[in-house]
């Protein structure tokens, strides 16, 4: 269990948390309650070809909301689901299988396997377990991949599985039909496995875990400097969703009775993402819709490739008519409205402002009181040869704004990157409150206290603002209301008023205030603001100076600042370092640097600066 | 003396093969590099150099026009279905556009089972492509022989092609930096329309080899090699040339090492084995054997 983390099952346990996803509860409802009614209505009123289709939708809609909880949440398309769903299909039929029956298909079982005998539910539950364990173990590689590297691996492990179902003879009679499984599928169970996946899948994406994956989905790099740990988080929506999967295995496998390993490789997964791209791979409420509309469109595709209308009409009878059907109807969708049909939307996202946001006073986000100081010691950062740094040192102590400043291309930002992590420096140290950080992952840094904003805004975009600052206090794993938390760090920036806007949304200058709140939401020691006031006029710019005065003196945070904004380097900072082509040519009060020649010539060139000539006279004072 | 000859057999038949799958991720990394799109529908670029040769034989085209035509056939194709089907999507993302050409994979493969057959249609071979020469002692397999030729030959166009001409360059520089590249002057959609017929070429190329090793062409043949080149890309490092080739050739050395040492009774897993051997190198490397650690500026 160490794997969740003692401090996940805490926060699972949390009245709080489980608050924050009530809207989510009752969107699963909302999806629930029609699919409950296809069951019934097809149970009770439908012929058997129709309850056919009607059973075959159900358990499409447990594989497809299973596929959409780790592709639409973490962003990375997986092809390899129906591996889970094979695994699921052989085991829980020689689970179920009474003895005699495997002695005869299957005598080389093991002997444990040979004489397990239960029903379905009980099968199912062991599925659970044993795929939950088997996708651990292949997710641990597959959750390091990003973009299509990692969608590729899970193509790969479609293609293992595949090839190891076919060669398991001894399990599963090889590439033959596996036969004599007893149909033991039944209206009702098929139901609440079908209502939990949507639950669960719902629930997840509220859930501290879904909104950190969500966050990563939108911007690996934000989502790693707020602390949250991507392969972590990537590694348990893999985990529940293959889960899923083998339950999906299960129940197609005794439904059907007799399959083969074929059942479960390229044709059906073309079709399970088509219902799950068709739909929108973002959302549960897409998953549904779009199982339900391709699950049409298959049986309409497949009444025509049936009937007489084609020949009668002087066209040739096609086959595969569904994969065609899939196919283009998942260019149409990629062509006008990438996201799907529901693209991010849910069910719920109608009626959440019933729930009130109520946040709980929270005064202060000052982390505890420490000694210590974040000391840079001979940071060096090379690229391919270009030193982008070379033998930086510098010291920020909490309580104190410590202004970077350097020309174009100084290293300013590398700067920044190297102590937060978003790129190693290629050597020297970097030590927060006398840990040393240096290559240690991003997430980790942040998490011992070190915030940070971007020179070109970072938000998560396609995320509320108060789900933006959610992730980070979830993702710094202090526990506590999430949501409370997350408010408070939005009324501290006098933001609060905009925390059911989608970020990407926002103005300029909200954008600004909203990603410094998110930086401040991890109660961080120390916060680098990487050009606060770019783009901003000289009252906004006013208000910042203000706003990060009383940031700092209410909780004593170390503030380091990247900025071109000289009057505002000028007055706020306590010390200035300035950069100059990777090298530190100046550090001390605003006023000694101000006046140090070595950075008049890095400013403004060699020759105004000693000797002036009249023609540079001039070109300073346009400067 | 018998264990040496088995030895040299065995390391032709790892560059062959490995040669194969060099050819199909390299043309998958010269799209990446330049689209950040992996290509899913490359495999049926294979595929319809294969139906070229089946056709061109059957109607009595000359022989030696037969290559040259499969190939510009290859080139063709995955020109049109840049035009036609990923051209609309400029600019869309990464998963955008894998998700595109599944589609359009998914579409050609019911075609060619429509409008060709389901079954694979046999592809006569000469008997000279078939047979095998000395070397010395040793007996080498012609088609062998040639398959490693062509990967060397096409390796090596290709590089004269990327570090001598215009559009060459021009490629490489888009694999850099697409918005400076396009600010230089250079036409973005006739970049992306050549690093498209090159993947083309490069597929047709193994589309060749590979059926002159089956003998027949079938709907869904393109799959299973691109697959391994998808590994082998990504082996390498995705979108970095270089990486794709050794990619290509260390999962075929991979394969035929595993060929040759596992027993009878687990060569039905030889796949299985070699993939997740690629899988727990990207434990250890998740950028890849050469890709670049991430040096995003944020």
């Amino acid at each position: 269990m160490t794997w969740i983390g003692r401090r996940a099952i805490t926060r699972m346990l949390d009245l709080a948390a489980l608050n924050r996803t009530r809207p989510a509860f009752a969107g699963a409802l909302v999806l629930i309650v029609p699919v409950a009614l296809v069951a019934v209505v097809a149970g009770n009123f439908l012929g058997s070809a129709e309850q056919r289709i009607a059973i075959i939708f159900l358990i499409n809609l447990i594989a497809v909301v299973a596929n959409g909880l780790y592709s639409g949440n973490s962003g990375i398309m997986s092809f390899g689901h129906l591996g889970f769903m094979g695994v699921g299909a052989y085991l829980s039929a020689i689970l179920t299988m009474t003895p005699e029956k495997k002695a005869m298909t299957l005598p080389n079982l093991p002997e444990f396997l040979a004489q397990a005998h239960m029903g379905l539910n009980e099968a199912c539950l062991v599925t659970i377990v044993v795929i939950g364990l088997f996708a651990f173990i292949v997710g641990t590689p597959i959750s390091r991949l990003t973009g299509s590297a990692a969608s590729i691996a899970t193509l790969a492990f479609l293609v293992i599985v595949h090839s190891i179902l076919n060669g398991a003879t001894d399990f599963t009679r090889g590439s033959q039909t596996f036969f004599g499984v007893d149909r033991l599928v039944t209206l009702p169970s098929l139901l609440f496995w079908v209502a939990l996946s949507i639950l669960a899948a719902r629930v997840f994406r509220d859930m501290p875990a879904g909104l950190e994956i969500r966050a990563a989905r939108e911007d690996e790099l934000a989502a790693q400097a707020m602390g949250v740990n991507i392969a972590r988080r990537r590694l348990i929506a893999w985990v529940i969703s293959a889960m899923m999967m083998g339950v999906a295995g299960a129940m197609i496998g005794h439904f059907l009775g007799a399959f083969s390993p074929k059942k479960f490789f390229f044709v059906d997964t073309f079709a399970i993402l088509a219902m799950l791209i068709i739909g929108g791979i973002g959302s549960v409420t897409g998953a549904v819709v779009g199982t339900a509309v391709v699950t049409v469109v298959m049986e309409l595709a497949r009444r025509l490739e049936e009937s007489p209308i084609l020949p009668s009409l002087g066209l040739p009878q096609v086959f595969g008519l569904t994969q065609l059907a899939l196919g283009l109807g998942i260019l149409f969708v990629m062509y006008k409205r990438p996201g799907g049909m529901l693209g991010l939307a849910e069910v719920d996202d109608w009626f959440k402002h019933r729930f009130s946001v109520a946040a709980a006073k929270i005064t202060s986000f000052a982390a505890e009181k420490r000694d210590g100081a974040l000391v840079v010691a001979n940071v060096a950062k090379n690229f391919s040869g270009l030193k982008a740094l070379d033998n930086v040192s510098l010291e920020l102590r909490p309580g104190e704004i410590v202004g970077l400043i350097g020309p174009n291309g100084s290293g300013k930002t590398t700067m920044l990157n190297a102590i937060s992590g978003a790129v190693p420096p290629s050597s020297g140290s970097v030590t927060l409150d006398g840990v040393a950080v240096a290559g240690k992952p991003a997430f980790r840094i942040a998490r011992l206290g070190l915030g940070r904003s971007f020179q070109n805004i970072r938000l998560f975009k396609e995320m509320t603002v108060l789900e933006n600052i959610e992730v980070a206090v979830s993702a710094s794993g202090r526990g506590g209301d999430i949501r409370a938390e997350a408010m408070a760090a939005l009324e501290e920036l006098s933001v609060a008023h905009l925390a059911e806007r989608r970020a990407g949304a926002l103005a300029y200058g909200e954008q600004r205030r909203v990603e410094i709140a998110r930086a401040l939401a991890l109660k961080p020691r120390y916060l680098m603001l990487d050009e606060p006031a770019a783009g901003m006029n000289s009252a906004e710019t006013r208000a910042l100076m203000t706003l990060l005065r009383e940031i700092r003196d209410k909780y004593g945070l170390g503030l380091l600042l990247v900025e071109h904004h000289l009057e505002l380097v000028m007055s706020l900072c306590d010390r200035v370092v300035v950069l100059n082509k990777g090298q530190m040519i100046a550090t001390g009060t605003p006023a000694e640097v101000q006046n140090d020649p070595i950075v008049i010539e890095a400013y403004i060139g060699r020759a105004h600066s000693a000797h002036s000539s009249p023609s540079a006279a001039t070109e300073r004072s346009l400067s | 003396m018998a264990e040496m000859e088995i030895l040299i057999q065995q390391c032709v038949n790892a560059l062959s093969l490995g040669g194969t799958y060099a050819l199909l991720a390299l043309g998958l990394a010269v799209v990446f590099s330049v689209l950040g799109m992996i290509n899913f529908a490359h495999g049926e670029i294979l595929t319809i150099a294969g139906y070229t040769v089946f056709f061109a034989i059957v109607g009595n085209v000359p022989p030696i026009l037969i290559v040259p035509l499969a190939l510009l056939v290859a080139m063709a194709t995955a020109a049109l279905m840049e035009r036609i089907a990923f051209r609309p999507l400029r600019g869309a993302n990464g998963t955008t556009l894998l998700i595109t050409s599944f589609a359009v994979s998914g579409i050609l493969q019911m075609l060619f089972q429509n409008l060709i057959s389901t079954r694979p249609r046999p592809v006569p071979i000469s008997a000279s492509l078939t047979g095998a020469f000395n070397v010395g002692p040793f007996h080498i397999g012609v088609i062998q022989s040639l398959s490693i030729f062509a990967t060397f030959a096409m390796v090596g166009l290709l590089t004269l092609f990327l570090k001598r001409t215009m559009l060459g360059i021009a490629i490489r520089a888009a694999a850099v930096d697409f918005p400076t590249t396009r600010l230089m002057g250079l036409r973005a959609n006739r970049v992306i329309l050549a690093a498209f017929a090159i993947s083309g070429l490069l597929a047709g190329v193994s589309g060749l080899l590979w059926i002159a090793q089956r003998g027949s062409v079938d709907p869904l043949m393109g799959f299973l090699p691109v697959l391994k080149a998808f590994i082998a890309a990504i082996l390498g490092g995705i979108g970095n040339l270089t990486g794709a080739v050794i990619g290509g050739f260390f999962l075929g050395a991979i394969e035929i090492g595993l060929q040759a040492v596992l027993p009878e009774s687990v060569q039905p897993f030889r796949d299985a084995i070699a993939l997740s051997l690629v899988v727990l190198v990207l434990l250890y490397r998740p950028q890849g054997l050469f890709g670049a650690a991430h040096s995003v500026r944020p």
